[in-house]
């Protein structure tokens, strides 16, 4: 089963994959409107406010641990040299 | 390619040496020095520094390993939940196939590496990921009532959590402390959370 190069996310249905397209490597959570992926400060700002949104977390603490989730994905390995 | 024999023998130790470490941090907790990882495993003390020069590297390869396996399992279990009285059903599952280790991590997470927050963090934003929707969609029906979601979340979690870290008030010896609790926390919890008058506060 693929999971999302951007989150992380299992991909199992096809409604998880972005625009409905299997052939994508990146979750619909991690595309823009138009369908392209987000970029790094798009998805790390969407990560950490989704973080103080569900999980109550202090911002900067929201933020330091979207960037610790996103060092692990291939979609940002450039980012962390 | 064709593996070697020596590579496979190479990966089976470093797969023993994983799993070993799994059942005797869940029995022992993280401060267990690695000498007993390795009379557990039946290596040398030395065969484990071939694989994992530190401790923690091998703590961190462990804890990420855990995260990735624990928010995959939560991530299909939680997916099919159409509402908060299942969904909180997956998760107690899941908690209680993973319980000792579990509870050791969210016992002793601040004196581990960082690795071990972003191992937390992972595994509960993943079960977050599903407890907003699911909750959002109840508040709007009317069902639950109206409360901000990260209250909704922690209240859940923090019960949980308070039954797992003092497993030695609230369990015999080995028993599950989720198997024992968990429906008793879980219908609690609804009572708490559910707009049972159906009145849209």
């Amino acid at each position: 089963m693929k999971t999302c190069i951007a989150c992380g996310m299992p991909m199992e249905d096809i409604s998880d994959f972005a625009g409905n397209d299997p052939g994508k490597d990146y979750c619909v959570h991690c595309a823009r409107p138009d369908g392209e992926m987000q970029s790094f400060e798009e998805k790390r700002e969407n990560l950490a406010s989704f973080i103080v949104r569900t999980q109550g977390f202090n911002e900067n603490a929201a933020r330091k641990i979207a960037e610790d989730m996103m060092r692990k994905l291939p979609a940002w390995k450039d980012y962390f040299c | 390619m064709r593996v070697s024999t020596r590579q496979v023998q190479k990966q089976n130790t470093r797969k023993k040496i994983m799993e070993t470490a799994y059942s005797v941090i869940s029995n022992k907790g993280f401060s267990v020095p690695s000498s007993v990882i390795a009379e557990e495993a039946g290596i040398s003390h030395g065969s484990i520094f071939a694989h994992f020069p530190t401790m923690n590297d091998l703590l961190n390869n462990l804890l990420s390993d855990f995260g990735d396996k624990m928010g995959a399992r939560l991530h299909m279990l939680a997916k099919k939940s159409d509402s908060v009285d299942n969904l909180l059903k997956e998760h107690l599952k899941v908690l209680e196939e993973y319980e000792a280790f579990y509870s050791r991590l969210i016992s002793e997470k601040n004196r581990l590496p960082d690795e071990a927050k972003t191992t937390f963090a992972v595994i509960q934003s993943t079960l977050a990921l599903h407890f907003s929707n699911v909750i959002e969609r109840e508040i709007s029906k009317g069902t639950v009532r109206k409360l901000p979601t990260h209250m909704l979340f922690n209240t859940w979690l923090g019960l949980v959590h308070y039954y797992l870290m003092n497993k030695d008030f609230f369990s015999d010896g080995n028993e599950s402390v989720i198997k024992n609790y968990g429906p008793e926390l879980l219908s609690f919890y609804l009572k708490m959370i559910k707009n049972e008058r159906g009145v849209y506060e």
